[in-house]
């Protein structure tokens, strides 16, 4: 039972998503999923650990390009490409992770900054011989059609991004219920108090780090074998918000946060700009309207409410069950 | 005859510039109940917190049972078996009582919390709350509980019983004599009765100074202690 209720918010979460499937364009659909995996990370570090990071657009960068680099240059196989875009954001990560993690929050945030900056101009300029600028690298042909699932095809792309979502909130919930989960909290809420207890509050910040970067990198690789095309305009300075802003429109530190605010954002980019050209100052004014009504986000302001809802049922059902025991007998 | 859980010999440390213990010596035995009292600003909290790792001493030497704990890392220490429970009563308020316990179990790798819910039964009852929801007793309780999983062999304890109401602080007495069946306590304190009472030994600073040590167990007296505050 309660491994049923573990899984159940998850359930009900993905099973919305294929819902969206049905009613809504695949791209839209690839797009929001792509998208929630690029968030989880930065919500991770925001609500968990207290990290905000404007740098999450360069480790997006690393696992597209590592992804790019291989089906450009070396194969042809979209899931190794993958494994490559992934183990480039765990190499990336661990080396500016010491460095980063021990800083306070706002240094943090224009440290990583920094660096999406600095992954912008080596693409776009220092490496331009094998990144070919900001014309990109098109590898859609190079890609080689795969068994069971073929990435590509966009609809089966979908299937296996939908099911590596999964895995990815499978694993954060399971990282959000551990000691682990708890220990980055604390550190979040008093750094000093958890090195009272006999933590060594660094390791802590580090792994953190390490995994909502890789997760980063991996939904990097995902739009890498998506569009076939990689270009440094993903981790230009204009987009290094983008993350947090999703965030914080989803509900910073829930679980679900990060899907919902995909979902609000890529629909009023796509609604909007259909009839709006500066789509930006819409979605600014939005937000500004959206922060104001509620600090904790669309899904942090919805989850209280749920619970309250689910726990009513719940409460109601009770006193039936008690009542069909007494009847039994 | 008993090991030496603490010894600090000439202990100087400072804020930046400002000078705030000057050639502090003390010594605790094993299970040995230790007051720190003086006034405020008198380096009570600042003598724990050199001890625990939190503030490098500019000079002196600080050694348990013979290993020397000036440049270790605050981690280290309480994992050594030195735990310090700070004055300010915040706990992890987001996080519930038994998260919070948790955090204590995994870190010391002591997963019995038969010893604390005895200590404190209250707890049992509020084990799903977040500790952010619990009175400022039971939030003493939580960090006293916390820090004794793994069996301590020396608890720094920083004014444990401010603002709370008398009964929080008989109950608390009653524990602290119990701990120190099994550990050695050090406890910063302004209530005299309350630390005399428990006390094997009490050191008296003033300004950053060690004023006098009373050993005679009938010298540990509010009135004699009195003229120290």
């Amino acid at each position: 039972m309660n491994v049923l209720r573990w899984w159940s918010g998850l359930l009900v979460a993905f099973a919305l998503l294929i819902l969206l499937r049905i009613f809504l364009p695949l791209p839209f659909n690839n797009e929001i999923i792509i998208f929630s995996v690029y968030v989880i990370g930065c919500n991770f570090l925001l609500g968990r650990v207290g990290f905000i990071s404007f740098g999450q657009p360069a480790y997006l960068a690393v696992g597209a390009y590592g992804t790019a680099f291989y089906l450009y240059y070396f194969g042809t196989n979209p899931y190794v490409g993958i494994l490559i875009g992934i183990l480039s954001g765990i190499v990336v990560s661990l080396i500016v992770g010491p460095l980063f993690v021990r800083l306070r929050s706002d240094y943090f945030a224009l440290v990583n900054m920094a660096l999406a900056v600095i992954i912008f101009f080596l693409m776009q300029k220092v490496l331009a011989d094998i990144t070919f600028g900001d014309n990109g690298l098109w590898f859609l042909t190079n890609v080689d059609s795969t068994p069971i699932l073929d990435l590509t095809r966009p609809d089966q792309f979908y299937i296996f991004a939908f099911l590596a979502a999964f895995a990815v909130w499978a694993f954060y919930k399971y990282l959000d219920d551990s000691i682990f989960g708890a220990c980055c909290l604390a550190t979040k809420m008093n750094d000093d108090k958890v090195r009272f207890l006999g933590y060594n509050n660094f390791h802590i910040r580090l792994a953190a780090f390490v995994i909502a970067n890789t997760t980063t990198a991996l939904a990097g690789s995902l739009y890498a074998v998506y569009l076939g095309f990689v270009s440094p305009e993903m981790t230009s300075p204009a987009r290094t918000a983008d993350p947090v802003v999703v965030t914080i429109l989803g509900g910073v530190g829930t679980l679900f946060g990060p899907i919902v605010g995909s979902v609000a954002y890529t629909g009023m980019k796509d609604l909007i700009s259909k009839y709006f050209g500066n789509w930006e100052l819409v979605i600014g004014i939005l937000l500004v309207f959206i922060m104001l009504a509620g600090e904790k986000g669309i899904w942090g302001s919805l989850e209280p409410l749920i619970k309250r809802w689910v726990f009513r049922q719940r409460e109601a059902e009770k006193p039936a069950a008690a009542d069909a025991g007494v009847k039994s007998r | 005859m008993s090991s030496q859980v603490l010894n600090v010999e000439g202990l100087n440390a400072s804020y930046g510039e400002s000078r705030v213990l000057f050639d502090i010596s003390i010594n605790v035995l094993d299970k040995q109940v230790v007051g720190c009292v003086g006034r405020n600003g008198a380096g009570k909290s600042t003598l724990l917190k050199s001890i625990a790792g939190f503030l490098r001493p500019r000079s002196g030497t600080i050694s348990s049972d013979g290993v020397d704990l000036v440049g270790r890392t605050a981690f280290g220490i309480a994992g050594m078996g030195i735990k310090y429970i700070p004055q300010d009563k915040k706990v992890f308020s987001d996080l519930t009582v038994r998260e919070n316990l948790e955090l204590g179990s995994y870190a010391s790798g002591d997963y019995n919390w038969e010893p604390v819910l005895e200590f404190f039964p209250k707890l049992k009852v509020l084990i799903d709350r977040k500790a952010g929801y619990l009175s400022g007793g039971e939030r003493q309780m939580l960090m006293i509980g916390r820090a004794i999983l793994g069996k301590p062999k020396l608890l720094l304890i920083d004014e444990p019983t401010e603002g709370l109401a008398p009964s929080i602080v008989s109950h608390l007495k009653d524990v602290f004599r119990e701990l120190s069946k099994s550990a050695a306590l050090v406890i910063v304190e302004q209530n005299l009765p309350m630390i005399c009472a428990i006390s094997d030994k009490i050191y008296a600073l003033n300004e950053g100074r060690l004023m006098a040590e009373i050993t005679e167990r009938d010298k540990i007296t509010p009135e004699f202690c009195e003229p120290y505050l």
